[in-house]
């Protein structure tokens, strides 16, 4: 029994710690431009396959080496995305509802171009970190990474977005555009940066993790989803709340595996969404913001 | 440009016409007549001629097009992104098959478990919508598509999982009339009746509250309008519609299982509206030819890059034409024939000769306030925008508030209108504490209110900007009023609102909240930007509310002699308390507030 509970948590914080790396990476774009990327968990993926391709049973070096590379990449690859998004939304508002359809196109796009070049398997990658053993059950070395890549990119953007120049006028942005292009801001670069460091945190999440992620081109919609559960829990644009969301949500997915079986898994994330979107809809540890009129 | 009318000058006194011009602003009659043609051409032609491959494309396609015609409808006019559509038509379609095909009911409970099955599941996004709209509705409608065709396997022992159901309805297939059967009929009625409803709900009062809601909740609560209500509303009247579809699915197709309504087939929906052209009737139906049959009868050999092609179609789309392939063409149409805009392009001046004509109604001189704030705060963090406030407003009164930027005048408007609740303190409005209700219920009790920022929508007509107050009306027009009414219609039902410049666009976002005949008004800075012959027109109108309707009025406003010429009394802010409140000659010799008045130091 007790071995169970820990299975349960163990597995639940180290999925949940996914869920919160892509909630973060909705945050900072959201935090910046309004718009919810919902290619953000294909985005993920994407650095899921990288591994596989690249690093699988590589050496520490070469994985290091890759992980520095991959992350880089993706994020100029969700800049560019970035820019296209933004094309059409002048005035730097998301007034317009033109990003909704393209963001959704972009991942229907990445979907398809990877079924079409590895077709629909999923793909098994080993990590760097080997198995060990904790309260007696076996458990995957990418548990480690998961929790790691959360925490260490929580720390790095909170000291980004509080310590340094650029990352307090992101912060800025998410208050107000006009203040902030009034106060001499480049608007549309901090967006596109915001864009790319997103891809950045979602894309070397993917390779860290790629051991235990589904890594095949429809499993991006799954974790776009259980991300976005885990944003709207933490409220939306909170990264303390995704950090702390993510595992919650992990948990209970777990937790109702276990009750219920995996295969109601997706059901149940459909009704925790619906359930938080009726009676918390400002998340659990959403922050009250002056409403605009 | 500006030729007069001369019925409308007949009816109304030499003093002020209307311009009347040549122009349409929307097509939507002529591209409903279209579809309709295509619908039937396609529906109809090939079982006339006799081919009996394309009548069976033409079935299934038809009724994706009625599909997608609903989803075009919550689309724009519900203001509602849905990619769960598919999930929605698999409901119906499921409903009917079980019922009828596996427990054998008949056919008319069969259909009724298809609407019922797709409202079940409209309201997994209808229930959500009352809280919440935008990307929240469009991550829960993505995941029902995602999960719907998973459950149709977890739950075999009532769906037949992957084996699916198998239902033929040979009577529909027989001929009935010239040869056509009846379901050749039913999958050319349903598409078309689909899109008499989308034009009918479009031109009714609920089409327009709940476009006003999808364009912009603040205006919507201030109209009364509950967002929502009208988004949950849009929700359940599509999936009824896409329930019905269903139902015809089945036997079109004859055999249904989970492969049928993959996520891809909601994507594919979605795509279709987007490429077509967002909003537009034709729309769906052409979004349907390109990015359906196009790579799926001509092009088989590109079935494997469908979703790709997809993508990338929608994508371009986006970028490059935004408003979709028709939308496209009916805005170079409406920049052609364009009309409206110019020096007449909107003038209050109608408006007020009418209101001379209305007897004055009288108030009493010792009525009760209409308005009475008691101890408002208002908080906002650390910042205490309003500490105290108390406020009254009586029947007919013009009442300015003044102060500095940042003294809290938008907070307490904000607060009146219960666009935000107070942090303590209490209010009411006509004789009810209304403190803790919410916008659109103060809104129905009679408080209207513009906004620093016109709420004017480009999508509708000038006259159908005007409109949206009266259909926030509970009372019937006066006949002056309702013969003004007209004349308006008649004037600016084609006007383009894009072309009305700022001022002008102020005074009609004035109009609208006065046609909605409310008992007290918010303006919160109506001078800013006006013309000195447009602020004149202005102040005439106010005078005549408060005097001729009894309206009471509370002015926010940085032109003080304006506020100084009209206000029965004054009120001035700073810092969130009340320094000084009386009429104007008071605060003239009030120390504390007397430098804002005399002099040249207007802020």
């Amino acid at each position: 029994m007790l071995s169970e509970i820990a299975v349960i948590v163990i597995r639940g914080v180290a999925i949940g710690a996914l869920f919160s790396i892509i909630a973060m990476s909705f945050n900072i774009v959201h935090n910046a431009t309004r718009i919810l990327n919902f290619a953000q968990g294909h985005i993920f993926i994407l650095g899921g396959f990288a591994a596989y391709f690249l690093a699988d049973n590589a050496g520490l070096p070469t994985w290091l080496l890759m992980l520095v590379l991959i992350t880089l990449v993706i994020g100029v690859l969700v800049a560019a995305q970035g820019w296209l998004t933004l094309l059409p939304l002048r005035g730097n508002t998301s007034e317009q509802d033109s990003w909704m359809i393209s963001t959704v196109s972009v991942s229907v796009i990445i979907a398809a171009i990877l079924m079409l070049l590895y077709g629909p398997f999923a793909y098994s990658v080993s990590g760097p970190v080997p198995a060990f053993r904790i309260f007696g059950v076996k458990t995957p070395g990418a548990f480690v990474l998961a929790i790691a890549a959360m925490l260490g990119w929580y720390c790095l953007l909170s000291f980004f977005l509080r310590r340094t120049f650029t990352g307090l006028a992101i912060s800025a942005l998410s208050q107000d555009f006009d203040a902030a292009r009034a106060a001499g801001l480049g608007v549309r670069r901090l967006q596109l940066l915001a864009f790319g460091i997103s891809g950045m945190i979602a894309g070397s999440a993917g390779f860290m993790v790629a051991p235990i992620i589904s890594v095949s081109p429809d499993a991006g919609m799954r974790y776009v989803l259980n991300g976005f559960i885990a944003a709207v829990v933490g409220g939306i644009g909170n990264n303390s709340g995704a950090v702390i969301g993510g595992p919650l949500v992990g948990v209970m997915a777990m937790l109702m595996a276990y009750k219920v079986g995996g295969a109601y898994q997706d059901l149940a994330s459909l009704i925790v969404l619906v359930v938080i979107l009726m009676f918390w809809p400002q998340g659990l540890f959403g922050r009250a913001a002056a409403r605009r009129v | 440009m500006a030729s007069h009318n001369n019925t409308l000058a007949e009816t109304a006194g030499p003093e002020v016409s209307l311009p009347a011009r040549k122009g349409h602003f929307k097509s939507d009659g002529l591209q409903l007549r279209l579809g309709i043609l295509l619908i039937l051409l396609t529906g109809i032609g090939p079982s006339l001629l006799g081919n009996s491959y394309w009548e069976h494309t033409f079935q299934l396609v038809n009724i994706y097009i009625a599909v997608a015609v609903l989803q075009n409808f919550l689309f724009v006019d519900a203001g509602q992104k849905s990619f769960g559509q598919g999930a929605i038509l698999g409901f119906g379609a499921y409903g009917l098959a079980i019922a009828s095909g596996i427990h054998g009911l008949p056919l008319a409970v069969g259909v009724l478990a298809a609407v019922g099955a797709a409202m079940l599941g409209g309201l997994l996004f209808a229930l959500p919508a009352l809280r919440v709209q935008g990307f929240h509705l469009g991550f829960v409608t993505l995941s029902a598509a995602i999960v719907f065709p998973q459950l149709l396997i977890q739950f075999d022992d009532v769906t037949q999982g992957i084996n699916g159901i198998s239902l033929y309805l040979p009577a529909l297939t027989k001929p009935v009339v010239f040869g056509l059967s009846g379901l050749t009929l039913l999958v050319t009625a349903v598409p078309i009746a689909a899109l008499l409803m989308h034009y009918g709900i479009r031109n009714a009062r609920l089409g327009r509250r709940m476009r006003l809601a999808a364009e912009s909740a603040e205006a919507a609560r201030s109209l009364g309008v509950r967002p929502g209500l009208m988004r949950a509303l849009g929700f359940m009247i599509v999936s009824a519609g896409t329930g019905i579809c269903g139902a015809l699915y089945v036997p079109t197709v004859g055999f249904i299982s989970p492969q049928g309504f993959l996520v891809e087939l909601s994507f594919t929906l979605f795509f279709v509206v987007v490429v077509g052209g967002r909003g537009q009737l034709l729309g769906p139906i052409i979004g349907i030819w390109v990015i359906y049959i196009v790579p799926n009868v001509l092009l088989v050999q590109l079935v494997e890059y469908r979703l790709l092609i997809y993508g990338f179609l929608t994508l371009a789309v986006v970028i490059a034409f935004p408003d979709g392939l028709v939308g496209t063409v009916e805005a170079r149409r409406r920049k052609r024939f364009q009309r409206g805009g110019g020096e007449q392009g909107f003038r209050l001046a109608p408006f007020t000769e009418t209101l001379e004509k209305i007897a004055p109604r009288q108030v009493p001189a010792e009525a009760a306030p209409i308005l009475e704030v008691r101890g408002a705060v208002k908080r906002f963090g650390q910042v205490v925008a309003l500490d105290g406030v108390d406020l009254q407003v009586r029947p007919g009164e013009v009442h300015g508030l003044v102060g500095a930027n940042g003294s809290g005048k938008t907070s307490l408007l904000n607060v009146i209108s219960g666009f935000s609740q107070m942090d303590g303190g209490s209010y009411s409005f006509r004789g009810r504490d209304v403190t803790r209700q919410n916008a659109a219920s103060i809104a129905r009790m009679g408080l209207g209110r513009t906004f620093q920022t016109p709420r004017i929508f480009t999508g509708l007509s000038v006259w159908d900007n005007i409109q949206l107050g009266l259909d926030a009306r509970p009372t019937p027009l006066e006949p002056e009023m309702a013969a003004l009414a007209h004349r308006f219609k008649e004037a600016y039902g084609e006007d383009n609102p894009g072309l009305l410049a700022h001022g002008q666009r102020r005074l009609l976002e004035v109009i609208r909240v006065v046609f909605a005949d409310p008992g007290l008004v918010l303006f919160d800075e109506p001078a800013a930007g006006l013309s000195p012959a447009e602020r004149a027109e202005f102040s005439r109108l106010l005078r005549q509310l408060s005097k001729r309707l009894g309206v009471a009025v509370i002015l926010v406003e940085h032109d003080l002699d304006l506020v100084w010429d009209i206000a029965d009394r004054i009120t001035v802010l700073e810092t969130g308390t009340v320094v000084a409140s009386g009429p104007p000659q008071a605060l003239a010799r009030d120390p504390a507030v007397q430098h804002l008045f005399v002099g040249g130091a207007h802020a």
